[in-house]
């Protein structure tokens, strides 16, 4: 049977990770502290999935951020996504080089068509997930900022028809308040979307993910939340998930 | 011991070669060319994308005539993954068009490469998936019955004949891994699964 998946995102933004909340970023700590209160390569095995997000605003520099995720997937045998500000295909070429297996599109889905397509194209729509903000009933691109005047179930089934292979969807709403996902919006878009559905958004302790989990359509549920699952926080809400007889993955 | 990744422009080249630097492979080269795939111990073809493009570069560096030398006549070890492993076998109807049904790939294996095609299955199949494992295959020595892997693909493989594969259920079963002679193939991502995946490219290593 097709496992589903736990998710750790990670959210980057000028050398430094962050808490979101509503999409206001905080910044908690570098790559070392990272290190120090998450032993990277030991949460992995916790986690079916990592994705790493670049927010940084100042002409989103990819350069220093595919540093950091080089180093920061050293030795982690997982999927690892990387998106934020994608916008050639040398951009797309460094982050695979870099550790990436797939990569995290957003903003480009709707302002660049002909961008995606090509990427789809190269590297396949299972190396392609398409990454949606949304609050009240529509899609956010640009960090949030911009609002597409569509409603969302329509932007989801037209960013599907771009060919992506997963859909990550995000509640800027949720975000960060640690309050549990926004079910009404996820059920609602869970029943009829054709391709994985991955939920991000407001999970704050282990019985969240569980919910997500729960929900017939979605494939993964994704956490950015730095604070609640410190320390042993991942691992031991996989364990939990798992003696509740969560279809989830093991690994000997 | 020297691995050779064989690098035609499509692959995550990096999981894959960190994944064999974490077994203490020392020698481990990416290349195209015959002296290096010739001097190998052992093989990787690796693969991400479409069947078609990858088809085109391959003919473009004519790797069909090297591995037809290497790994069918001098039987060197191969390890195809993801798309590897369906290029290893004899077609796909991916990218197929309306004068061609399928494409060929290396032709090795008996099998050809078919898109997901049951009603209400979510394509692409991504994530783990429990892999019923095959007794008679040295990819599997240690392992339990089902273990899990990491898949992501759109297109799977079938077979009529027996290429000693085991088996994963997605909607319906189909072939998740091969092992004739030399040829090796997984479905799955075994570079991004875990200590299951590293064990099986252990394996791989060690006992072929």
């Amino acid at each position: 049977m097709l496992r589903k998946r736990i998710i750790f995102t990670l959210i980057y933004e000028d050398g430094k990770f962050n808490q979101s909340r509503n999409f206001r970023l905080q910044k908690v700590g570098n790559i070392n502290w990272l290190e120090k209160n998450y032993k990277f390569r030991d949460i992995a095995f916790s986690l079916d999935e990592l994705i790493v997000l670049n927010a940084s605003k100042n002409g989103k520099n990819i350069e220093d951020f595919s540093k950091v995720l080089e180093k920061l997937v050293k030795d982690v045998f997982i999927p690892v996504a990387a998106g934020g500000g994608i916008k050639s295909l040398e951009d797309a070429e460094l982050l695979f080089n870099s550790g990436a297996d797939k990569l995290v599109l957003n903003s480009a889905l709707y302002e660049n068509k002909v961008f995606v397509e090509k990427l789809i194209k190269k590297y396949g729509s299972q190396s392609i997930i398409g990454s949606i903000d949304y609050k009240l009933n529509c899609a956010y691109i640009n960090n949030g900022l911009n609002k597409i005047n569509k409603p969302l179930k329509e932007y989801i089934n037209y960013i599907v028809s771009l060919g992506v292979g997963e859909i990550y969807l995000n509640s800027i709403e949720n975000d960060g308040t640690g309050f549990g996902y926004d079910f009404g919006t996820i059920k609602e878009v869970a029943k009829d979307i054709t391709i994985p559905l991955i939920i991000a958004g407001g999970a704050g302790n282990a019985s969240h993910l569980q919910s997500g989990l729960d929900v017939h359509g979605v494939n993964a549920v994704a956490t950015a939340n730095l604070f609640n699952f410190i320390g042993d926080g991942l691992p031991s809400a996989r364990s939990g998930i798992i003696s509740n007889n969560g279809n989830i993955a093991q690994w000997k | 011991m020297k691995l050779v990744i064989i690098d035609y422009g499509m692959g995550n080249i990096k999981s894959i070669t960190s994944a064999f630097k974490y077994l203490n492979v020392n020698d481990i080269t990416i290349s195209n060319k015959y002296s290096e795939i010739k001097s190998a111990d052992k093989l990787i073809l690796p693969g991400v994308g479409s069947f078609a493009k990858a088809v085109e570069k391959i003919n473009k560096l004519d790797l069909q005539k090297i591995l037809d030398e290497i790994v069918l006549e001098n039987k060197k070890p191969v390890l195809g993954i993801c798309l590897g492993m369906q290029l290893l076998c004899n077609s796909s109807e991916e990218n197929s068009s309306e004068e061609n049904s399928s494409i060929n790939g290396f032709g090795y294996i008996d099998a050809e490469c078919k898109r997901f095609n049951i009603q209400e299955l979510k394509v692409p199949h991504v994530g783990f998936n429990q892999v019923r494992v095959n007794n008679n295959s040295k990819l599997y020595d240690g392992f339990s019955e089902e273990n899990d892997f990491y898949f992501t693909h759109s297109y799977r493989v079938q077979s009529n004949t027996s290429i000693n594969q085991s088996i994963c259920i997605y909607g319906e079963e189909f072939i998740s891994s091969y092992e004739v002679g030399n040829i090796a193939g997984t479905q799955f991502h075994p570079e991004l699964s875990q200590t299951n995946g590293l064990k099986l490219l252990k394996n791989f290593l060690e006992k072929f």
